[in-house]
């Protein structure tokens, strides 16, 4: 520990400054409590963004319900805050309309898992090319701490005062089965990780699924904490090799011990590319991607 | 010489009755005949179920079917019986000579003709087995039949054949010489002299086209020609066949279709995708609407166009699918959470099928709400001829544009302008940037819960609706049948309205003064219209497919006179003499009066 060099604030906000990515970040401030992991994600998005070089106006994110999915309100991008679990089909939408936009469906544990767990098999799928970017503190917030999903058996919760009594599901696996070609997990606790896996997952073409572990810093003070995660993360085996889907699955499997970095990814056809198809099998003409300005044509 | 057959045809399911209904009707459009046809089917595939194609051919136009059919033909003895005293005296009867040893089940039709109708008993089975080898092809052997009975030129059935069976060789062969032999038989038998078909009368304009289709099929000609660019659906009895027909429309047009993994899915994805910019639609029936309810609600207050077309069925729950009724008109209007206006339009026929299907994008880009278009199984599936205009009557581009947006100025997506509808900026905008949420939220799209500004954000999306009423080129409502002071108006909607005009005229006929309005925009509500009609009429009639009297309860929270609701909930259409006798009472022409005149 004796080796970590003194920052000075000064510095460090003209590097933010100089770097650009402030232009990513909107005049609102969020809502989300002191300490809280989601800093970080939004932090790390604009940063994406920045470095990806993608114009504010040809980027989307839309949310779903909860403390992370008032994310869309904190980037100075475009938006839609809908409705709790119902932010990919939404998000779905969006990316079939305009092939040109980067779409960034964000959401917590329980809108992807609990109220919205019936659209994410379809969206992985299908190949839709959006990213997905999971905020898991295992935990809801907004309505303060009850159980989600992916709580621990045995979290006391005020919905659950005599313990937990369901096993937590393990998105991962689930993702990996479903047929998602890009699956990766990151901890809100080491941003630059973050940042790199997130800059990875939106250059990905098609479904990219990113898990993020974030520790609720107000309601969980026993299970997913800064400390307790800090020790269970690890780095994917450096031998890892994304393209082999049964070796993701079987890292996956441990999660009582995270591993963090790029667990599958493969190229295929998305969605877009499949309905592109259609067209040309109908004999139809497929609209020219050259703008992200939806092109409006006469189609009579 | 005018003229109005009804035919009607009658099996069990796997018999081929619709499919002998879908060549019939289009024969007879093909020789320029106007045709309005309605079958009724089970909801399973196979089975027993009872099916009936049901149609009526005229030189006038005609709103409804006719109680009484000029020719029975029955493919089912069992399922048939019910339906002989439904023939007119001196009308047909078509059935199996069969055998007298092997009675079928319930007994043989001829046992049940009536004094005054004419059975002709013909070995469908056998000329079916005779001429093709197989008696799958009874239903054209039918045909040919009829064709001879009524002497219709054989030549427009056989194209009507060849539409049918394009891609099936084998079984346009064996339906050629199954018809034949059909046609064969009645040049053997005396001629129908009592069901005569007069010349067909052309009114088509020059440049105008003329086309026998359904509901479903207009509706999506109408979403076509207004230029839909995605759509996403769930498959729903009695709406899947306006998702088919799209599948295979749209990408010819180089536009996009999903099937999404729910209802709940479609509406969001068609959201999602109004909120790009797009002109997005999904279509469904009552249990699909009420899971869409929710993010409708979303759809009003971040003031996003999408389209709904929705095909009533019987309800409630699963309901009877394969039924018609007009029971969700409360759901379409009301359902949902909150105070969320929406545009709810319902066409009367097949014609406003087309028109608001088109219409329904111009309302969603040009007032930013959900539009609802709501159909019923009746008219869904009901086939008219209906003239297309050469040229589609709808406009490309509705959206209020922002003009240029100066850098670094907060572009406010929600401003509360003179007529409350904001300049929408579409993602890919420069400049344009926002956030839309289902929160309350401010002129920006920030979410605000400050009692002024919910007050404020509230009359906008109610109050900006209101210019719909006068949206162009479109028929709001509108008033047949007498000018001035009458006895008894009727005021209806959606597929009804065919049965009440009937009923109008011909109350009419009976030297009763008598007017019937339609209503097709059912949200926001033309309240000015309605009442001065109302006004004009001594009683007002209101008749529809449901118990409660959905239709009378919404035209009561705007207009005050009192009306005389007339309910049923048969899963059919209602019956034009029902309500003709209702007009007569309300008139004060009771049954006696009647029966003296």
């Amino acid at each position: 520990m004796g080796d970590i060099k003194p920052v000075y604030l000064e510095e460090k906000l003209r590097e933010v400054e100089e770097s650009g990515r402030l232009d990513y970040r909107s005049k609102t401030l969020p809502t989300w409590c002191p300490g809280c992991g989601y800093f970080s994600i939004v932090e790390a998005v604009a940063a994406s963004l920045c470095e990806l070089n993608i114009p504010n106006e040809n980027a989307v994110m839309v949310s779903g319900i909860g403390c992370s999915s008032r994310f869309p309100f904190f980037v100075n991008t475009y938006g839609f805050h809908t409705l709790h679990g119902r932010a990919l089909p939404v998000a779905t939408g969006v990316k079939t309309a305009n092939d040109a936009l980067t779409v960034v469906a964000v959401g917590g544990d329980g809108d992807g898992f609990a109220i919205g767990g019936g659209h994410v098999p379809h969206a992985a799928r299908r190949n839709v090319d959006i990213t997905y970017l999971l905020f898991d503190n295992g935990i809801y917030g907004l309505t303060k701490g009850q159980t989600s999903p992916t709580s621990a058996i045995g979290f006391r919760t005020p919905t659950s005062p005599y313990d937990n009594p369901d096993r937590p599901l393990n998105p991962l696996m689930m993702l990996l089965s479903y047929g998602a070609s890009w699956v990766g997990q990151a901890y809100a606790g080491r941003p630059d990780h973050l940042h790199k896996m997130i800059t990875q997952a939106m250059s990905h073409r098609g479904f990219s699924y990113l898990h993020i572990l974030s520790p609720c810093v107000t309601f969980d003070k026993t299970h997913r904490t800064y400390s307790n995660l800090g020790v269970q993360v690890r780095d994917l085996p450096a031998d890892h090799d994304p393209s082999d889907r049964l070796a993701a699955l079987r890292e996956a499997m441990h999660d009582e011990t995270p591993a963090l970095g790029l667990y599958f990814r493969e190229e295929r056809p998305t969605l877009g590319d499949a309905l592109d198809g259609l067209v040309e099998k109908a004999g139809g003409e497929v609209a020219a991607k050259a703008t992200a300005k939806p092109a409006r044509k006469a189609r009579r | 010489m005018a003229t109005d057959i009804q035919i009607s045809i009658v099996g069990s399911a796997g018999d081929g009755t619709i499919a002998a209904g879908e060549i019939l009707r289009s024969a007879l459009a093909g020789m320029g005949y106007k045709v309005i046809s309605f079958d009724v089917y089970p909801p399973e595939i196979r089975g027993f179920g009872k099916c009936i194609a049901r149609m009526r051919i005229t030189t006038e136009q005609a709103y409804s079917l006719k109680n009484k059919s000029d020719v029975l033909i029955s493919l089912d003895d069992s399922h048939a019986i019910p339906h002989a005293g439904e023939v007119r005296e001196c009308g047909a009867v078509i059935y199996e000579r069969g055998s007298i040893v092997q009675l079928p089940e319930g007994g043989h039709i001829s046992a049940h003709i009536g004094p005054g109708q004419l059975p002709y008993p013909v070995p469908i089975r056998e000329l079916s087995e005779k001429s093709t080898g197989a008696n799958r092809s009874r239903n054209i052997v039918v045909l040919g039949f009829l064709a001879g009975l009524l002497s219709l030129p054989a030549e427009a059935f056989r194209k009507a054949i060849g539409r049918k069976f394009k891609s099936k060789a084998a079984a346009a062969e064996a339906s050629e010489a199954a018809f034949k032999a059909g046609l064969d038989l009645a040049a053997q038998t005396f001629k129908l002299d009592d069901v005569m078909f007069g010349p067909p009368v052309s009114t088509v304009v020059a440049g105008a086209t003329v086309e026998m289709i359904n509901g479903n099929a207009a509706v999506v000609r109408g979403a076509l020609d207004a230029g839909i660019d995605t759509f996403f659906g769930y498959p729903i009895t009695p709406a899947t066949s306006i998702m088919e027909r799209l599948a295979s429309e749209m990408p010819k047009r180089g536009a996009r279709l999903l099937q999404t993994e729910d209802e709940i899915s479609a509406i969001s994805a068609t959201i999602g995708a109004g909120f790009a910019g797009a002109r997005a639609a999904t279509s469904t029936s009552g249990p699909g609407l009420a899971l869409m309810a929710e993010m409708l609600g979303l759809g009003v207050i971040a003031e996003v166009p999408s389209v709904v077309f929705v095909s009533q069925r019987g309800g409630p729950s699963t309901g009877m699918p394969t039924k018609t009724e007009q029971s969700d008109l409360h759901m379409a209007v009301y359902g949902g959470h909150g105070d969320a206006p929406r545009i709810v339009i319902a066409p009367t026929n097949v014609d406003g099928c087309y028109r608001c299907g088109g219409k329904a994008f111009e309302m969603a880009e040009a007032y930013q709400t959900p539009v609802i278009v709501l159909l019923d199984l009746y008219l869904s599936n009901r086939y008219e001829t209906v003239v297309f205009p050469s040229r589609p009557p709808f406009e490309a581009d509705c959206n209020r544009k922002p003009g240029k947006l100066q850098a670094g100025e907060q572009y406010k997506r929600f401003a509360l302008t003179g007529d409350l509808i904001s300049p929408r900026a579409i993602p890919g905008e420069k400049g344009g940037m926002h956030v839309i949420t289902g929160l309350e939220h401010n002129e920006l799209g920030r979410p605000n819960d400050q009692a002024q500004m919910h007050e404020a954000m509230s009359r906008k999306r109610h109050e900006k609706l209101k210019a719909a009423l006068r949206h162009p080129d479109f028929t709001h409502y509108k008033r047949f049948g007498d000018e001035g002071q009458v006895d008894v108006g009727l005021i209806s909607w959606g597929s009804t309205f065919g049965e009440c005009l009937e009923a109008m005229y011909k109350a009419r006929g009976e030297g009763i003064r008598c007017a019937a309005m339609k209503v097709v925009m059912l949200s926001p509500f033309p309240t000015h219209g309605v009442a001065a009609f109302m006004n004009d009429c001594k009683q007002v009639l209101v008749p529809e497919l449901n118990y409660q009297g959905q239709f009378a309860n919404l035209l009561q929270a705007h207009v005050a006179k009192p009306v005389t609701r007339l309910n049923r909930v048969p899963g059919e259409p209602m019956k034009v003499e029902d309500i003709l006798e209702e007009i007569r009472r309300l008139a004060g022409r009771g049954k006696t009066a009647q029966k003296a005149a």
